[in-house]
């Protein structure tokens, strides 16, 4: 009788510590739902739908190594980015403009979908991590 | 008409036109020159026209004159002057962008870099993208611009001038929107189109230079632009 009490147990614990998993999973997928709308709205024009860039003039997301710094990849998206940069070792120099007008959900959202897309990430980037980010690069 | 009743009737037409294909031939040449009797498979003549009655070995002779694109004097990413005998003997696709532009020219340069691919060294084509922003894009950041884009030669040329003779000459000759508009992105709204001009300037399509759908109609178009000048 103990035993199988203990088996239930086990399975309550299993049970809620999975349904926690897939409630993040689902925030995830809707995360990146929506961060798809937002790229496609906002980046998709230079960047290309497939994130890919245009010639040598816009710097590829896809693969892209500037990913790596994730701080900046926020800042850029809502205050723009001026002056030459290298993105895998291809020079570029052509502003990119602010986008105010995205919320930080929307920061949040796009930055989940391109870094699960792109930047070999299964995760999410909530807005809770991006807010401060964002207050601290503020111009 | 059904289709066993449509058969007979076009073997009929291929034989008559078998039999008779001299003078039908002379037929179509004649009411071609005649300017009424243009093929159906021609693309229209776009824009207005008027009729113009003029004076001709004292007989008054009226006949329609199409709109057509005027002279102009731009320059071009090479600093070169480019103007309306520039594109003489040519078919054109004209465009009009700036190179800052946030929204929809990136999307309309991807596309026309496809018809730059695809008509690449042909010499009775060019491509003329005008900036309707001059007074940042100066010949050297269109020529960065084209470099970018990768574009070299003569082929594909991005002209700059007086900002006023862009705007006019893009919204009263190739009937697109072009005007400044301090609340759209970029200080500029202008149109997406592509405007196909002729060996004799005249408009012949007005494409949607955002979409793919567009741009293929756009170079499905110039091919048979091209063939009108194959005799």
């Amino acid at each position: 009788m103990m035993r199988l009490t203990g088996f239930f147990i086990a399975l309550v614990v299993f049970a809620s510590v999975s349904s926690c998993q897939s409630d993040e999973e689902i925030k995830r997928e809707q995360y990146i739902t929506e961060g798809i709308l937002v790229f496609k709205n906002n980046c998709a024009n230079c960047h290309q739908n497939k994130g890919e860039g245009l010639a040598a003039l816009y710097p590829p997301i896809a693969k892209s190594d500037y990913l790596v710094d994730k701080k900046s990849v926020i800042c850029l998206i809502r205050y723009g980015q001026q002056g030459a940069i290298v993105v895998n070792g291809k020079h570029y120099n052509r502003p990119m403009p602010a986008q105010p007008q995205l919320s930080d959900l929307e920061v949040a959202e796009l930055i989940t979908y391109i870094y699960n897309e792109w930047g070999g990430e299964t995760k999410l980037t909530g807005v809770k991590t991006v807010t401060p980010i964002l207050d601290q690069c503020k111009k | 008409m059904s289709k066993q009743k449509l058969l007979p009737v076009l073997n009929r037409l291929v034989s008559f036109w078998a039999k008779n294909k001299a003078s039908l031939l002379l037929i179509g040449l004649i009411s071609t020159l005649a300017g009424c009797g243009a093929g159906t498979d021609k693309l229209p003549i776009l824009g207005h026209r008027e009729a113009v009655t003029k004076l001709v070995d004292g007989k008054s002779v009226t006949d329609s004159v199409y709109q057509s694109i005027p002279d102009f004097k731009f320059v071009s990413q090479y600093g070169d002057t480019v103007m309306a005998k520039t594109l003489d003997n040519k078919i054109y696709v004209a465009d009009f962008f700036f190179t800052s532009c946030p929204t929809i020219c990136p999307k309309m340069k991807v596309q026309l870099k496809r018809v730059y691919e695809k008509f690449k060294g042909n010499p009775n084509v060019m491509l003329l993208s005008h900036t309707i922003d001059p007074a940042h894009d100066s010949v050297a950041v269109l020529k960065e611009f084209a470099q970018n884009l990768g574009v070299t030669g003569q082929q594909w040329l991005f002209v700059t001038g007086d900002r006023d003779k862009i705007y006019e000459i893009g919204q009263n000759s190739y009937m697109v929107t072009a005007q400044a508009d301090s609340t759209a992105p970029g200080g500029v709204v202008h149109s997406g189109a592509f405007i196909l001009v002729d060996k004799a300037k005249h408009i012949r399509g007005i494409y949607d230079g955002t979409t793919e759908a567009g741009v293929n109609k756009l170079m499905n178009d110039m091919d048979r632009l091209l063939a009108e000048y194959k005799l």
